[in-house]
């Protein structure tokens, strides 16, 4: 009885997931022009590499300043001791996402320190799965260490942030400011881009 | 070896960066005023609630208690870990304060979080001796806010503590006004059937409770921050700010649920321990309790903070205002729950009432000791999944209520509400082993006499709970009266048992709802003599309490060297 229950209740599950992925693939592929959040970078663009650590349940920086089409190696490790997320998006797309990660958890996808690979990459047909796989975001377990490639374009109010439920209410986002002064200034004086928050 | 030699290094220095702050608080006749009534009553500097003490985790704190009352006076840091001789339980800890003395308390600050204080003498605190302790800790919090602020709740009532006490003793239900009426008895007939709405009711009556008994003591107003409701306490923020909101129970004898219109709530820390955070439209604050939330507030609105007691009896309100006056819509008080037959389960295993009265045979098998040495928390296999009780199936199952409960809360807005079992550490502190031993705690009372116990005995006529240094022990607590009981442990953590290993969460206060068991493990890892009691002021005083005595201790030199003050290099 109970894996028949399990079976029914997924597909509205990957529903949700895949047309969350779909949202971000259009913001990333950048074919409508008005991307908001950027699109994954090429290697040989990279301008210089932000090294992010993830913690329980805070990120190190909690902000970092970029310039209007740069491109940026984001690498990310986990330090703590459950699931984070590095996700690159606008507060509303996160916002969005959260529903999406809060399913995962309640379908036993998402556990507070791993994550159920097994369950995630089952094949449900119709080429669906629960792959966490938007190019703007990695889920990773403790231990992780991951890279993102990511080309900001315009100015826009983004955040980088965990959607593990209750982790970004926690505390767990960092502010990306897109100016081209502050980068600059960023650069002069060369100081860290991270600044103290409570 | 360079880390060793590291590390030496570090402890000789160490002493000279302790912080060590002095602190005086008075305890002194007040006048408390509710917005319903003034009343004299007990504050500390002046005032109920007394102060926030504002600490820093590391520091060594010494706190001036002055005595201005004509009788005794103690206070008891509650949840702190401390040497049990600063723990202020009178006839325990230390013999208590003189009128006119000032005895000083000297403690290391070793945690971080949100606790408080109160009086552990007589009915003080229900009188108003109570107040917030905030730590900050050593390192960064795990969590980022734009401000923070206390939110003390308690259920001032007329009566002083020694009044009601006299007359619950008297009349168990004097101040049960929720009781129900013949009115009541022929629309449930009407609904029920008139056999069995009699039934029922000759039920209730033979085990002396009634069904709306969920609190002892009701004709109180609720206080937050010492306002009542009509005088409204506001904290304010700034549109898109973040506010961390620092829940306290201060209350003698009532359960709260606490929701914020409007808003979600993301709980971060449960009872001065960080927990993984869960968002939550509505929570349950157990009497001794703490919660540490987090709301976004995005607009500029005003969000009243609404604190329904568990009966429904009364409310604590306050606002969240972007300025001073702006207020939001108050609710209504929701309808009492009722208590159902699953809430009288653990009673009526014991003999009090014929089980031939029932309409099933399965109640007479509810035999909690089957749970013995069973590491789940699968309180469906106890048996309550096979009463029947006909139009619960619709209440969502929470493991921390008997499955059928009339207790079971549910948020109004028809989301999430917070249950033991949303509870993990955040960041365990001990490691998870296997307790040494079980020790089986029975809530036990007899409502009529209004006596409340533990296994049946009172606390004058019980001999001390022995507990041997080093040993971790799993208490089984079965409650077997139908009164919520919020189980406090002075001195050394409880580990609520929520299955999940070493993320199980450290708490201080472990409630324990009618007819469940529930379970939770210590380290005993604190020497000394200790209190262990139901938080409930006059469960508490009427015997269901208990003294820890831990025997033993780590070994002897490290012993005399914290003593002396001499350990650590400290010069």
């Amino acid at each position: 009885m109970n894996p028949i229950l399990k079976i029914a209740v997924l597909p509205a599950m990957i529903l949700a997931l895949s047309s969350g992925a779909h949202a971000a693939g259009n913001h990333a592929g950048g074919h409508h022009g008005g991307n908001v959040i950027g699109e994954p970078g090429n290697a040989g663009n990279v301008s210089r590499t932000v090294e992010v650590t993830m913690h329980d349940n805070y990120y190190e920086p909690e902000s970092i300043h970029v310039q209007p089409g740069e491109t940026i190696r984001f690498k990310v490790k986990n330090e703590g001791a459950l699931v984070h997320e590095f996700n690159i998006g606008t507060a509303d797309m996160h916002e969005a996402h959260q529903e999406e990660m809060q399913m995962m958890v309640e379908h036993g996808v998402l556990k507070g320190d791993h994550i159920d690979h097994d369950m995630m990459n089952m094949d449900m047909g119709n080429g669906h799965s629960m792959k966490h796989d938007d190019p703007n975001s990695v889920l990773m377990e403790p231990g992780d260490s991951r890279e993102i490639i990511w080309k900001f374009t315009k100015a826009t109010d983004l955040e980088f942030a965990c959607n593990v439920p209750g982790h970004y209410q926690a505390g767990m986002y960092g502010d990306i400011k897109i100016d081209s002064t502050v980068a600059a200034k960023d650069r002069v004086e060369g100081e860290s881009d991270s600044e103290s928050v409570q | 070896m360079n880390k060793g030699f590291l590390i030496a290094i570090l402890a000789g220095l160490m002493p000279l960066q302790v912080l060590a702050g002095e602190y005086d608080i008075s305890v002194d006749r007040v006048q408390i005023d509710t917005g319903d009534f003034v009343k004299e009553g007990i504050g500390y500097n002046g005032a109920s609630p007394g102060p926030v003490l504002r600490f820093k985790e590391g520091e060594k704190v010494t706190i001036n208690v002055t005595n201005n009352l004509d009788e005794m006076t103690s206070i008891h840091w509650h949840g702190l870990i401390l040497p049990f001789e600063q723990d202020g339980v009178p006839g325990i800890s230390f013999p208590g304060i003189k009128p006119g003395e000032t005895f000083t308390y000297k403690f290391p600050i070793v945690q971080n979080g949100t606790y408080w204080f109160h009086s552990h003498s007589g009915f003080q605190e229900p009188n108003g001796a109570y107040g917030a302790i905030v730590i900050e800790p050593e390192g960064r919090e795990p969590f980022r806010y734009d401000r923070e602020y206390v939110v003390q709740l308690t259920d001032k009532h007329p009566h002083s503590g020694d009044r009601i006490m006299r007359n619950l003793k008297m009349s168990a239900d004097y101040y049960n006004r929720q009781q129900q009426t013949v009115g009541d008895f022929f629309s449930e007939s009407a609904e029920k059937g008139f056999m069995a709405t009699l039934m029922d009711r000759m039920m209730w009556g033979d085990m002396r409770m009634m069904k709306a008994d969920i609190e002892d003591v009701q004709g109180f107003t609720g206080l937050m921050n010492g306002k009542g409701p009509e005088q409204n306490w506001t904290g304010l923020f700034k549109p898109g700010e973040r506010v961390r909101l620092r829940f306290i129970n201060s209350s003698a004898m009532t359960y709260f649920d606490i929701r914020i219109p409007g808003l979600e709530m993301t709980v971060v820390q449960a009872d001065g321990n960080n927990v993984q955070p869960v968002n939550v439209d509505e929570f349950r604050i157990g009497v001794a309790e703490t919660y540490d939330v987090i709301v976004h507030i995005k607009d500029e609105e005003a969000y009243t903070i609404f604190a329904e007691s568990m009966g429904r009896s009364g409310y604590a309100r306050g606002t969240l205002a972007p300025e001073e006056g702006m207020t939001a819509e108050v609710p209504e008080l929701r309808e009492a729950p009722l208590l159902t037959m699953a809430d009288m389960a653990g009673h009526m295993d014991h003999g009090d009432m014929k089980h031939d009265d029932m309409n099933g045979d399965n109640m007479a098998g509810m035999d909690h000791s089957d749970m013995g040495g069973n590491d789940e928390m699968d309180h469906s296999a106890m048996g309550h999944g096979s009463m029947d009780h006909g139009d619960d199936a619709s209440l969502p199952e929470d493991p921390f209520y008997a499955k059928g409960s009339g207790l079971v809360p549910t948020a109004s807005n028809g989301g999430k509400f917070l249950s033991y079992s949303d509870l993990k550490a955040q960041k365990p502190l001990y490691e998870d082993r296997e307790p040494t031993r079980e020790i089986e705690l029975r809530l036990t009372g007899n409502m009529e006499r209004y006596e409340w116990s533990i296994n049946g005995i009172k606390y004058e006529d019980a001999d001390p709970i022995v507990l041997q240094y080093g040993e971790r022990v799993r208490f089984k607590f079965v409650n077997e009266t139908m009164m919520t009981h919020p189980m406090h442990l002075h001195g050394m953590w409880s580990i609520l048992e929520v299955g999940e290993g070493k993320w199980n969460p450290l708490k201080h206060v472990i409630s324990v709802a009618p007819a469940t068991t529930v379970y939770m493990e210590t380290e005993v890892d604190a020497p000394g003599e200790w209190a262990f009691h139901c938080h409930l002021s006059y469960h508490a005083a009427s015997g269901m309490f208990r003294k820890i005595v831990v025997e033993g201790g780590p070994d002897s030199t490290v012993a005399e060297g914290k003593q002396s003050g001499k350990q650590g290099g400290e010069s």
